[in-house]
């Protein structure tokens, strides 16, 4: 997969300048990060964003001078969402990378699992017929589920084979997650105008969840998976190699990719409840990743995390300001820029 | 399409032979989304979709002249008042129908809109339905998805369609009356005004992650001006629409509608996600908590606007003071 880009690999075959990356890259994500709070439909000037900010740490040092909507828009809206942006990024990226090596399929993505699929049929279900069981948590509760359904269903399917192919895998999960479409577009058949408007927000995804008493689920999720991942980095390089090396190297394949699925689909599940599907992140970040720092996992996770954060903040912030006030879903952003990447990515091929 | 045009250009024939002194007699000719339609004599055969476009025909007691309704029971419950104007009307379709249910009482006139009953592109379009020789009239409000350039909502939108529904029924002087009936209203409630700036209005449809609103080209800010306010998302370029939390909270409504869709928990759970929301509930709409629950019967074009806009002005009076 990392072929005919190791004269770029060279580059950072050391550690150290791994370590330079990993740095910069860093340095990159506080700057975005601190560009994007400031960046929004409503004009606020950069200062005051900031001052909002130091305002919440040292009340004392700076005196409040702006109203308590816009203390409210900054604080409460803008700062969760590209906190929340930067962990979907993350999360998404390090889940198709890990499922790439788990399948050894270029194109796996969270979303070619069925995963968004289930989480939209929960939450259409509840909006439709279920309705609140569960206070506010009612909607992301039951999109989790509906994603561990897809789960559930993919497992079951692909149980009965002694070895787990990868493209049955494949195949299975793309069975499951046209089963799924049909019941989400069932149920918005039944119900009325509102579940078929909210579904445009499960099918093509958006940030505007994000609250401050909430973050804590996606970060646990996020930040867990990816250390279990990197603690799994020289299995999954094993695992690339081919099946009869990793057996070889005493990796117990079968067991392996089931757990490797399992903990990629509950981060995915967690993200989708809370932002929607948002596609072509987990496929195309772990190929630019690639051709940066090769394909040896354990310098691909973080890599990947750090960049897949900084691309969707960026992201995000032309959805809010493109065709502000009204507000872009970011899945047509990443969709977009997705087959750009993949259309520059065959002719490269060629 | 064929057929159409022959039975347009005989219309306006026959209209530049008889001249003005039958102005109000067959044929009649009306605008529809830019589309001249030509009525040689009034449908006995009518079929509405939707409350408010049914509202309209009734306002005018046309019922002899329908064959069904379509679009009420799979998205509304229907009111103890419309359901005895409906009184043995079918409903040939609970949602959006397809041609085949609108044939099956062979009628002769669809009075629908687009995203009410009709989708660009879609099955039911005026062209589709022109080939089986049934004339379409397009509600106007919705004539935005043709044609962005349409002008800005009025009070007028929703009069253009009853005026020109009368026009096709030959009920020109009852459709004329009404109107004038209901401009009057307006005017008492322009004129028991008391100055001073419009209140900030914002009408929450749905949504949580974006909000559903009415914007420019939407009923809603015309009835919130006619009754003295100013929606303050007047200036999203569509009919309805997602718009995002910070800029309507940044707007700060003063007065907030919810529209009711009779399913008596969906208001309130709107209420109570403003309240928990952190920037919408520091607006002063949500603080004073200053609210009003309108139907979707009353915030979408028809003869319960009227009312409607009455109620709002009364509510908003203290929103301002």
């Amino acid at each position: 997969m990392a072929s005919g880009a190791g004269s770029v690999m060279g580059r950072f075959q050391y550690r150290r300048s791994y370590r330079l990356l990993l740095l910069v890259l860093a340095g990159l994500l506080l700057l975005s990060a601190g560009f994007a709070v400031t960046a929004g439909p409503v004009p606020i000037p950069m200062e005051t964003a900031w001052k909002v900010a130091l305002h919440k740490a040292f009340p004392d040092w700076i005196e409040m001078n702006w109203s308590q909507g816009r203390d409210r828009i900054i604080w409460d809206l803008r700062f969760p969402r590209v906190i929340l942006g930067f962990l979907v990024g993350a999360g998404l990226s390090v889940v198709g990378s890990a499922l790439q090596a788990a399948t050894r399929n270029p194109l796996a993505d969270p979303y070619l699992f069925g995963v968004s699929s289930g989480a939209a049929l929960g939450a259409v279900a509840v909006i439709v017929h279920l309705g609140d069981f569960a206070g506010i948590y009612s909607l992301p509760i039951a999109a989790f589920l509906g994603a561990l359904l897809s789960l559930a269903l993919l497992l079951g399917l692909t149980q009965r084979q002694r070895t787990l192919a990868p493209e049955r895998l494949v195949l299975a999960g793309v069975a499951v997650s046209f089963a799924l479409m049909a019941g989400t577009n069932f149920l918005i058949f039944l119900g009325d105008q509102r579940a078929a408007h909210s579904v445009v927000f499960w099918m093509l995804g958006g940030l505007g969840l994000a609250r401050w008493d909430q973050l804590w689920i996606p970060a646990a999720a996020v930040f867990g998976g990816i250390a279990w991942l990197y603690l799994q980095g020289h299995r999954m390089n094993a695992l690339l190699m081919g099946e009869e090396t990793a057996v070889s190297l005493g990796v117990d394949v079968n067991r392996f990719r089931i757990s490797l699925f399992v903990v990629c689909a509950l981060m995915a599940g967690v993200l989708v409840a809370l932002t929607g599907a948002i596609g072509f992140v987990g496929l195309m970040v772990p190929h630019i990743v690639r051709m940066v720092v090769g394909g040896d996992n354990r310098r691909l996770l973080p890599a990947c995390a750090l960049i897949g954060g900084i691309f969707l903040v960026w992201v995000d912030v032309l959805a809010r300001v493109t065709l502000a006030p009204q507000e872009l879903p970011i899945g047509i952003i990443t969709a977009a820029l997705g087959s750009v990447f993949f259309m520059w990515m065959m002719r490269r091929g060629n | 399409m064929k057929k159409l045009h022959a039975l347009l250009s005989a219309g306006f024939l026959s209209c530049l032979a008889a001249g003005p002194a039958l102005a109000s007699g067959f044929p009649v000719s009306v605008e529809s989304c830019g589309r001249t339609v030509t009525f040689d004599r009034a449908p006995t055969r009518a079929i509405s979709h939707d409350l408010n476009m049914s509202e309209m025909m009734f306002a005018l007691g046309l019922q002899d002249h329908m064959a069904g309704l379509t679009g009420i029971t799979g998205w509304y419950k229907m009111t103890e008042s419309f359901k005895a104007a409906m009184g043995t009307l079918p409903e040939l379709a609970p949602k959006t129908p397809n041609v085949e249910a609108l044939l099956s009482v062979n009628p002769d006139f669809f009075f629908a809109g687009w995203n009410y009953g009709m989708k660009p592109g879609g099955p039911v379009t005026p062209d589709t339905l022109g080939t089986f020789g049934i004339p379409v009239y397009e509600l106007t409000e919705s004539c935005i998805h043709l044609d962005k350039n349409r002008p800005r909502v009025s009070m007028d939108t929703m009069y253009t369609d009853v005026l020109n529904i009368g026009k096709i029924f030959g009920r020109g002087e009852q459709a004329q009356a009404l109107v004038d009936g209901w401009r009057e209203r307006i005017d008492a409630v322009k004129a028991a005004r008391v100055g001073g700036l419009a209140p900030r209005v914002f009408l929450y449809d749905s949504g949580e992650e974006k909000p559903f609103t009415a914007g420019k080209f939407a009923m809603p800010t015309a009835m919130i001006e006619a009754a003295g306010g100013r929606n303050v998302m007047d200036d999203v370029e569509t009919s309805w629409g997602r718009v995002n939390w910070e800029t309507v909270a940044d707007r700060n409504p003063e007065f907030i509608i919810l529209v009711d869709y009779q399913n008596e928990t969906h208001w309130q759970d709107l209420w109570s996600f403003l309240e928990g929301h952190p920037a919408m509930s520091v607006t002063d709409a949500v603080k004073n908590k200053r609210y009003l629950r309108l139907k979707y019967a009353e915030i979408t074009p028809g003869p319960a606007n009227i009312e409607a806009v009455e109620k709002l002005a009364a509510a908003l009076k203290g929103a301002s003071g």
